[in-house]
């Protein structure tokens, strides 16, 4: 079958805004969505780890009731921010994306089904965290369980997405929908570059809940600095190994692509390479300061410029598969300001009624 | 056309219409329950109720529980599901409004946030923050039911907006503000009938009476309310797309019959609960609530029928094909399948040339990408059982389909294709199906529900009998011979001697004392 005959045509109603800001927008709410998913996903295996440590380990308790407490909202934050790059994503690459989608049919679907169980889960463990139950064990693996197998579920589709020339004949194969991407030989590198990601952001986040004992459970907060720091430069040096063999593995031209070929994401690369080495650094170094606080905090946001540089990298990989195919040029536009206008005047709004919500609910407990 | 087709065994239309309506039914529930929480708190602060913000405490994480995990899931999952099942709509809808989406975004943002601060905030926020939180959650939780519900109605009644392609033209269509009164209502009754369920649990009986009669007060106004804005809503769908609920299209009438039933159903048990509040338990609770829920499961249903044939009103049916050709259509109009042939202009079909030896498969192709979107073989509303009852064979299954957009009143779109390829997909529907099994008629009221009752009624209002009561035999035998030559919209269908005999003595014979 011809591949380009049988990739869908664009659609025909015009782009309600220039293509750049769906870019753009796509871009930001994905990493916003990308952070959230990691403190779950990170979290989470970090949680279990701490329940089997905490049978004699005080500190490792506490661990486990903190994050419990925790992962039911990161989740909530996860699927919230999660809903929008997956807006955006449909309105500039909707060919590819719903083609994909149906042709893996049921396992997308299974990701709504393994995400209620995750989500019932994990308030669960929130709500009973401190109990002595054993089955709470098995139903935290159970959710994180859940949560690992969505992501890979996700690397299967948008892999699938970037890859119209495997896709007659896995669906003439099988139109049901009971398909994955395993013959695409970059799948496991790219899942597993991802997981070790999250593992690390998870560690991060550990550091920096001790970051915020600092001043009130100062033994505690080292603990947590200490762990999360460790599981952080451990799973970011690993990443080096992981990310350099998903690099090599890349079609050849794909790896080009940041390797001069295209200047921005080759840029993106050096720059994202640079602050990961430098986060690594700081984050190792400062577990063994005095006061650790300053250097978590440097760490971090270099760790976040790593975090946008990584997905527009991303981005620009998926550009580079679909080069063949796809020409944003070829979209009509006709911007519609008015509501473009709303939007973002409620956006902005939004961001600030959130922020100011937040602030009320955190300054300290006031009862009249 | 544009896209491949996601073959669900049991069913794609099965698939959404169970994810919506479990979705709708919470997602009702979280509009109007925030309304609930808030006023039911205040009333609390008021009255100085201690006992009722112990209740409200655990009511709202059962809230909380409910909406944020299940609601919001399922929410996403909707999207999810019509992405895969019918993609070329969703695009369109993504493409038209998706600044309304993003703003619905928004909002759902904000709700999450302030749900979970309510919820949390028992324990760290005063009085009048913990009110001013439960306020935010209402009104972002009912303006991304203001947003939604501009999308879902421009599904049903698209308005101006074909023609213009204007975002405010397809937003405010027609049944925008009577689907917005409908459901707020519905979802202000839905608040006090969820409530029944953490009432049930109360023990202190004067207290729970105090409760369950604040939480009926919700439902039964609500349910008075509602037929009145139903019949504005009603007024506003064009003519022609709800006569399908009036006998016309089977499964649309038993929605409207549904609906009318169940709401008196649960309209009365509130009632009857309210003098009775003491005796609420649990049972009783879910019992309202499952009444409740076949009334708005029957009203999404007739919605989701009399939109047939389309998946957005006049601009493309329900299986994804434009329904007027332009130079934008990319050859997926109907007129332009005609001319190019649908295995031709199908992207995912891997026949494009019927042969003698590939027609099944080819037939199999083209009920993939022309019917399954409503159909399946024979699981949810499957055809082989459909030509099984009716006695179809596979020449008078492939005369229908030329005429099929006239089954039923126009429930289906038109067959878009050569006419070989409407022979191959006879051939498929027919490949399982012997002889024998096809049920027999001889009597004439049998051949009329054969050969004409897809399309007529049995009734003297019918043209039908305008034309064949009374008439003479040769009559009747005349026009049997040659439907198209009557008129052209009919199939061309060739009963067999013997059947025509029959009709020729029954028809003349029928209403004959009213016409
Ligand atoms: C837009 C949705 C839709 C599409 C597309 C569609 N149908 Fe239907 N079809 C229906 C509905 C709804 C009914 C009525 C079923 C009912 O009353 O429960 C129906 C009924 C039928 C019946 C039974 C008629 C009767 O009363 O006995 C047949 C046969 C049929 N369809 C064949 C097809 C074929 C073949 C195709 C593809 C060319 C097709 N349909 C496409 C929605 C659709
Ligand atoms: C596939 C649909 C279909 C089937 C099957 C069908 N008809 Fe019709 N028939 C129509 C349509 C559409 C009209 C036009 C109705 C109108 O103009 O309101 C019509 C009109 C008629 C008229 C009035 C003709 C005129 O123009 O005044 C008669 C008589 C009639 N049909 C008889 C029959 C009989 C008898 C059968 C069964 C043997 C039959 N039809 C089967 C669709 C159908």
């Amino acid at each position: 079958m011809d591949i380009q005959t049988i990739i869908p045509s664009v659609d025909p109603i015009s782009l309600p805004a220039p293509y750049w800001l769906f870019k753009l927008l796509l871009i930001v709410t994905f990493v916003l969505h990308i952070i959230a998913m990691n403190i779950v996903f990170g979290g989470s295996i970090i949680a279990y780890v701490a329940k089997l440590k905490g049978k004699t380990n005080d500190n490792f308790k506490k661990l486990y009731s903190d994050l419990a407490k925790k992962l039911p909202t990161f989740l909530a934050a996860t699927i919230t921010l999660g809903v929008a790059p997956l807006l955006f994503l449909q309105v500039i690459y909707g060919q590819y994306f719903y083609t994909s989608s149906a042709i893996i049919g049921w396992p997308w679907f299974l990701v709504i089904i393994l995400l209620i169980i995750a989500y019932y889960g994990f308030y669960i463990i929130a709500f009973k965290g401190s109990e002595n139950n054993k089955y709470l064990g098995w139903i935290l693996l159970l959710s994180s369980f859940c949560i690992v197998l969505i992501g890979f579920i996700y690397s299967n589709n948008l892999t699938l997405m970037s890859t119209p020339q495997f896709w007659s004949q896995k669906y003439f194969r099988d139109p049901t929908g009971m398909n994955l991407n395993l013959n695409e030989y970059t799948l496991i590198p790219r899942y597993l570059h991802f997981v070790t990601a999250a593992i690390a952001v998870g560690g991060l986040f550990v550091a920096i809940l001790g970051v915020f004992k600092w001043g009130t459970e100062k033994d505690y907060a080292k603990f947590l600095i200490n762990f999360g720091g460790k599981w952080f430069t451990y799973a970011t040096m690993l990443q080096f190994v992981v990310g350099i063999l998903y690099l090599i593995i890349l079609p050849k031209e794909q790896m080009m692509t940041f390797m001069g070929e295209n200047i921005f994401a080759t840029v993106s690369f050096l720059v994202a390479l640079t602050a990961a080495l430098g986060s690594i650094f700081i984050i190792f170094s400062s577990t063994k300061n005095e006061d650790p606080r300053k250097g978590i905090y440097i760490g971090t946001s270099l760790l976040v410029l790593v975090l946008v540089f990584m997905s527009i990298m991303r981005d620009s990989l998926r550009d580079s598969y679909l080069s063949e195919y796809f020409n944003p040029d070829l979209f009509l536009t006709a911007t519609q300001w008015d509501v473009l206008g709303i939007f973002l005047f409620l956006f902005l709004g939004g961001i600030a009624l959130w922020i100011f919500m937040l602030k009320v609910y955190f300054r300290k407990p006031n009862f009249n | 056309m544009n896209y491949p087709v996601w073959d669900v065994s049991f069913g794609s239309g099965l698939l959404i219409a169970i994810i919506s309506v479990v979705h709708v039914f919470v997602s009702h529930f979280a509009v109007g329950g925030g309304l609930f929480l808030v006023l039911t708190e205040r009333k609390a602060y008021k009255e100085n109720n201690s006992q009722l913000v112990g209740w409200l405490k655990t009511h709202s994480k059962f809230f909380v529980l409910l909406t944020v995990v299940f609601g919001a899931i399922t929410g996403v999952g909707i999207w999810f599901t019509i992405a895969l099942v019918n993609p070329s709509a969703t695009s369109a809808l993504i493409h038209a409004f998706v600044w309304g989406w993003a703003i619905e975004w928004v909002f759902f943002f904000l709700e999450i946030t302030a749900a979970l601060l309510y919820l949390y905030g028992w324990k760290r926020l005063d009085k009048q923050t913990h009110i001013w939180i439960g306020w935010i959650y209402f009104l972002t939780a009912f303006l991304s039911m203001v947003v939604i519900n501009g999308i879902i109605t421009f599904m049903l009644t698209s308005g101006n907006w074909v023609e213009s392609k204007n975002f405010w033209d397809g937003f405010f269509n027609p049944t925008y503000w009577p689907s917005l009164f409908i459901r707020f209502a519905f979802s202000l009754s839905l608040a006090g009938l969820y409530a029944l369920i953490t009432i049930s649990r109360i023990k202190d009986s004067v207290f729970k009476s105090f409760v369950a009669k604040w939480s009926l007060k919700w439902v039964l106004p609500s349910f008075i309310l509602l037929p009145i804005f139903a019949y504005w809503y009603v007024a506003n769908i064009p003519v022609e797309l709800f006569q399908s609920t009036n006998g016309l299209m089977a499964t649309a009438t038993q929605y409207a019959t549904l609906i009318s039933i169940f709401a008196l159903i649960t309209f009365l048990l509130a009632l009857v609960y309210y003098f009775f509040t003491s005796k609420i338990n649990l049972l009783f609770s879910l019992l309202i609530l499952i009444t409740a829920f076949v009334t708005m499961w029957s009203f999404e249903f007739i919605r989701e029928s009399i939109r047939k044939p389309y998946v957005i009103a006049n601009y493309m049916y329900g299986n994804s094909i434009y329904t007027e050709s332009s130079d934008f259509d990319q050859g997926f109009s109907i007129e332009k399948i005609n001319e190019n042939g649908i295995l031709n202009t199908a992207k995912w079909t891997s026949i494009k040339k019927i042969k003698k030896e590939n027609s099944i498969q080819a037939g199999e192709e083209i009920f993939r990408v022309e019917c399954l979107s409503c159909h399946t073989y024979d699981a949810y509303r499957g055809v082989r059982n459909r030509l099984i009852d009716r006695g179809w064979d596979k020449n008078i299954t492939s005369q229908m389909i030329s005429r099929i957009e006239h089954m039923q009143k126009g429930i289906m779109p038109p067959f878009a294709g050569f006419e070989s390829e409407r022979e191959s997909l006879s051939d498929y529907l027919h490949n399982n199906i012997s002889q024998s099994e096809l049920s027999a008629f001889k009597s004439g009221k049998g051949l009329f529900d054969k050969y004409c009752q897809v399309c007529h009624q049995y009734s003297s209002d019918d043209p039908v009998f305008f034309v064949l009561t009374g008439a003479d035999r040769e009559e009747v035998e005349y026009y049997l011979t040659d439907l198209q030559g009557m008129n052209d919209l009919m199939p061309n269908l060739v009963p067999n001697s013997k059947e025509i005999e029959i009709m020729m003595d029954w028809f003349p014979k029928q209403f004959i004392n009213q016409n």
